[in-house]
């Protein structure tokens, strides 16, 4: 589909996000893997070392962790303006797991579509913006007035 | 103005204004330009070819418009209709004598000057031509600005008061048996 028929968006932060203090967009994390299974090899042994530290790391993210049994390992994440986001991760690795999981803490939970213009600013004008009359004062009293009947 | 809202300011910035050239004893080439500049839009910062910023022009006393140098016996309209022999050549003294008016030489002269592609037409239509002073009330209730006009009009000799010429240097003075013409 031509970039006219899918959705898109403008550059946007979420409530200025990192101008004062920066808090992160991620609201919880749910790891689903089953406990036998060859695909969630990477899931399990990331679960053994890794997974405590990144909760340790990141305060304000809730980490679930489910064993279930299923096919395919999944990385659900939740963000707070409500976009839930699920990753994949049959046959990866420890170390890609954690990558992926970086990837999500720093992302926005903005949706990942084209975004239109790579720039954006809330105070587009710091002088003002130009204006007809800028530079220009307008004429007091009409231009030309007729003379009726006068001198 | 900081204070307009989004829409508020881009319809303040794109606002058309409407411009008044008083043509009396001017050359219309001098009137051409100054037209065909603020067709345009080309004196404002935000121009751009495509955004439709050009503002109106109203050109009065056009009756009055005066060539410099010999231009009205020298300077030629051509024009072709299309069939073989139909090579028309007219000067501006004969223009002046089917339309004593000039709304058609002060019109030719700013279409010249305007770039020559599709939105030239649409720039002559924001060109209002008047003969004379008279102006129809709507136009005059738009008009924001006069411009200044181009070519500073030279007084005649019967304009000077009677202690300028008094007060003039004599450069000369010329011998006893001097004929004057």
């Amino acid at each position: 589909m031509t970039s006219r028929g899918t959705p898109s968006r403008f550059l946007q932060s979420v409530l200025q996000n990192g101008v004062g203090r920066y808090v992160s967009q991620l609201k919880r994390i749910c790891i689903v893997f089953s406990r036998k299974a060859q695909s969630s090899l990477g899931v399990r042994e990331f679960i053994e070392e890794g997974v405590v530290d990144y909760a340790k790391k990141n305060p304000a993210t809730v980490v679930y962790v489910s064993p279930q049994s299923c096919r395919i390992p999944k990385i659900v994440a939740e963000y707070l303006n409500g976009n839930v986001r699920e990753e994949i991760i049959t046959s990866k690795t420890a170390p890609q797991i954690s990558d992926l999981l970086t990837k999500l803490t720093n992302q926005s939970g903005l949706d990942v579509i084209r975004i239109r213009k790579p720039f954006h600013t809330d105070n587009p004008s710091i002088q003002g913006q130009w204006h007809p009359f800028t530079n220009r004062p307008p004429c007091i009293g009409p231009i030309r007035p007729q003379k009726q009947e006068a001198e | 103005m900081s204070s307009f809202s989004r829409s508020a300011q881009q319809w303040a910035t794109f606002a058309r204004s409407w411009f008044l050239i008083d043509a009396k004893m001017q050359p219309p080439g001098k009137i051409a330009t100054m037209c065909s500049v603020r067709l345009q839009g080309k004196h404002k910062p935000i121009y751009h070819a495509l955004s439709d910023c050009g503002d109106h022009v109203v050109v009065i006393n056009t009756k009055h418009i005066a060539f410099s140098g010999n231009k009205w016996e020298q300077k030629v309209y051509s024009s072709h209709t299309g069939y073989p022999g139909g090579f028309k050549q007219v000067t501006a003294a004969q223009l002046h004598l089917k339309d004593p008016k000039h709304l058609t030489i002060v019109k030719l002269a700013v279409y010249g000057m305007l770039p020559k592609n599709l939105h030239r037409r649409t720039m002559m239509q924001r060109l209002h031509i008047f003969p004379d002073d008279e102006l129809p009330d709507d136009i005059r209730a738009n008009l924001t600005e006069e411009l200044p006009q181009p070519r500073e009009i030279p007084r005649k000799l019967s304009e000077y008061t009677q202690e300028e010429i008094d007060a003039f240097p004599r450069l000369w003075t010329p011998p006893e048996d001097y004929k004057m013409k």
